[in-house]
């Protein structure tokens, strides 16, 4: 079983002007020119590399790191590689306003949590990249540095049976027996 | 209380009799739709330790993105799903030359009224314009649902949009659904299901329609939906062999949002770099200069969208210093405009003609940009950096102001012409 709550440093997606990004399309997470790569511990390097202002993140995220952006991250192409590009770094869960649709269904599958954060746009001043941030999937709860507490939505029922299985893959195993 | 159609669609297809928004279902899908990525998903599929796919009727494999192969890479990609293909005794292949994915599916019968299909492709919802539910799926889910010949799915809240009047002269439906993306913006729609209906929409063709649920994903919909008429089984008739029962919203249907839209009042749109919510009328950006031009795509390379473009490049001659690519949508649509005449108007007044595919939309090969250069495409993406150089920048707007605009060198609003 995979951990419910789990703790990790922040990352902040903020454009220059100080706003919490919105609408991260596919290709600035993983540009189309990278498309060719499909083994996963390859993708790394490419993470928002085309997201101005965060060209090195992939240099600078560690195992374990958690993202946070605004509404409609992941909007645009069906590219497995704008999620895979965060397992080949580790990055411990996503968490935005929101999540395009697609992108929203590939990272449940593949295991890798997103939290949905209604109204977080509007106490993103709040947080700043290396914060230490706890998350409950279970119940949405978000601590800030271990004070601060803020409500998230906790994960749906199959999307916590997969995250917990692994992935699809596996949560298909457990089903099937 | 009544049905959506996604509500309807999904409770018939999981054995319910009825669902509601929110609710999630496990349904078989009729199609599960897959195009180069094929190589990548059969790759999943190994690694999962399944060695036959639950129903080789299921898939639907069109080779479309990068094609012919471009480099090395692509062509052992393509090799990979030719030999899966065959492998896994897959009948429904569709090899390079055929066409874009969108366009290919609907002719050669793989969807109808009722249909509930998947895809590995955010472009999916395009067959919704059959009154079907199509959605995009990413290759992860795309292996399972070759592995098993199921998937989970959230049944969508949905959104109505009634677009009344009547559209004018040079004014189409890619001035419609980009207009409603400015307004809906690039998250307006998301994970819903998108309902046209109106006059204006009846009025519309086939391939119009098609033009409308393309680009619906632009805003984040999980799939959009034309009500089946007349033009729809007239379009369907002699491909689809299967029987099949239409799936309409009730009258009283519950819906997240209702939005009213007058075609009579619409200008030409133009989405401008580099978000495709950022919209304008044409007369915003009449004048701004172009390096290239880009008619075809799965969003406008029809012969309908063609013979726009030919009836005002006819007799006439494009800019100097301007590129006017031309990529049909399907070997069908090739072999159609080639009789009608409309690729050699194309051809004649500059065109560059490139073989049907998804050239380049995607940026990775047939037309990329230098920096600096602009290029005003039919396509439905101009996200930064997509067309090559992340210093160029995409304009996207409908055949008819693609044709003008290079004709002038600069955009240029058709209905000056």
């Amino acid at each position: 079983m995979r951990p419910t709550q789990i703790t990790g440093r922040l990352w902040v997606l903020r454009e220059a002007a100080g706003r919490l990004y919105n609408d991260i399309d596919t290709d600035m997470i993983f540009h189309n020119r990278y498309l060719h790569i499909t083994e996963v511990t390859q993708m790394g390097p490419y993470a928002l590399d085309n997201l101005k202002g965060w060209e090195d993140f992939a240099r600078r995220a560690r195992p374990g790191d958690l993202i946070m952006a605004g509404s409609n991250f992941g909007a645009g192409s069906s590219r497995q590689q704008a999620v895979d590009c965060f397992h080949a770094l580790g990055i411990a869960a996503i968490i935005a306003e929101s999540f395009g649709a697609i992108y929203k269904r590939n990272a449940i599958n593949s295991g890798l949590p997103l939290v949905t954060f209604p109204g977080l746009t509007e106490v993103a001043s709040r947080f700043e990249s290396g914060d230490i941030v706890t998350v409950d999937f279970c119940t949405g709860a978000l601590i800030r540095n271990g004070v601060e507490r803020f409500q998230a939505q906790p994960f749906s029922k199959v999307q916590l049976e997969i995250y917990q299985a692994g992935n699809l893959f596996e949560y298909g195993k457990v089903v099937t027996g | 209380m009544g049905q959506t159609f996604a509500e309807k669609v999904l409770a018939q297809k999981a054995g319910l009799e009825r669902t509601v928004a929110g609710q999630i279902v496990t349904v078989k899908p009729d199609r599960l739709l897959t195009h180069d990525n094929t190589s990548a998903i059969a790759a999943t599929f190994y690694k999962i330790g399944v060695k036959r796919v639950a129903d080789p009727t299921l898939s639907v494999i069109v080779l479309d993105h990068v094609v012919p192969a471009a480099n090395e890479t692509y062509a052992i990609s393509h090799q990979a799903t030719r030999a899966f293909v065959a492998e896994q005794g897959i009948t429904a292949f569709y090899d390079i030359g055929e066409g874009i994915c969108h366009q290919v599916f609907p002719e050669k019968g793989h969807v109808w009224p009722g249909a509930v299909i998947v895809g590995s492709d955010s472009h999916t919802p395009t067959a919704g314009a059959f009154g079907a539910f199509a959605a995009g799926i990413g290759r992860t889910e795309a292996a399972a649902v070759m592995a098993t010949g199921e998937i989970w799915l959230r049944v969508p809240a949905s959104i109505r949009v009634i677009v009344q009047g009547t559209l004018p002269p040079r004014v189409s439906a890619k001035d419609v659904i980009l207009q409603l993306i400015g307004q809906l913006r690039a998250d307006g729609a998301d994970y819903c299901s998108v309902e046209f209906v109106g006059e204006a929409i009846t009025a519309m063709s086939v391939s119009e329609r098609m033009t409308l649920t393309n680009m619906s994903a632009e805003m984040g919909a999980k799939n959009a939906v034309v009500e089946p008429d007349e033009k729809t089984l007239a379009w369907l008739a002699g491909r689809v062999s299967q029987p099949f029962t239409p799936v309409f919203a009730d009258a009283d249907a519950v819906y997240a949002r209702v939005l009213e839209l007058d075609a009579s009042a619409l200008a030409p749109q133009i989405a401008r770099p580099h978000t495709v919510d950022n919209v304008a009328p044409v007369t915003d950006v009449v004048g701004t200069r172009i390096d290239q031009v880009v008619l075809g795509t799965c969003t406008n390379g029809r012969l309908e969208d063609l013979r726009a473009a030919a009836e005002l490049l006819r007799g006439k001659h494009i800019a100097p210093g301007v590129r006017l690519l031309v990529l049909p949508a399907s070997r069908e649509v090739l072999q159609a405009a080639l009789a009608e005449g409309v690729i050699a108007d194309l051809i004649a007044a500059g065109a560059t003609l490139l073989n049907p595919g998804c050239g380049p939309c995607l940026g990775a090969h047939q037309g990329c940009m230098a920096p600096g250069e602009a290029t005003l495409s039919t396509s439905n993406r101009n996200f930064k950096g997509r067309m090559g150089s992340k210093d160029a920048a995409i304009y996207l707007g409908s055949p008819a102001t693609a044709a003008a605009s290079a004709l002038a060198g600069v955009i240029t609003d058709p209905r000056e012409l």
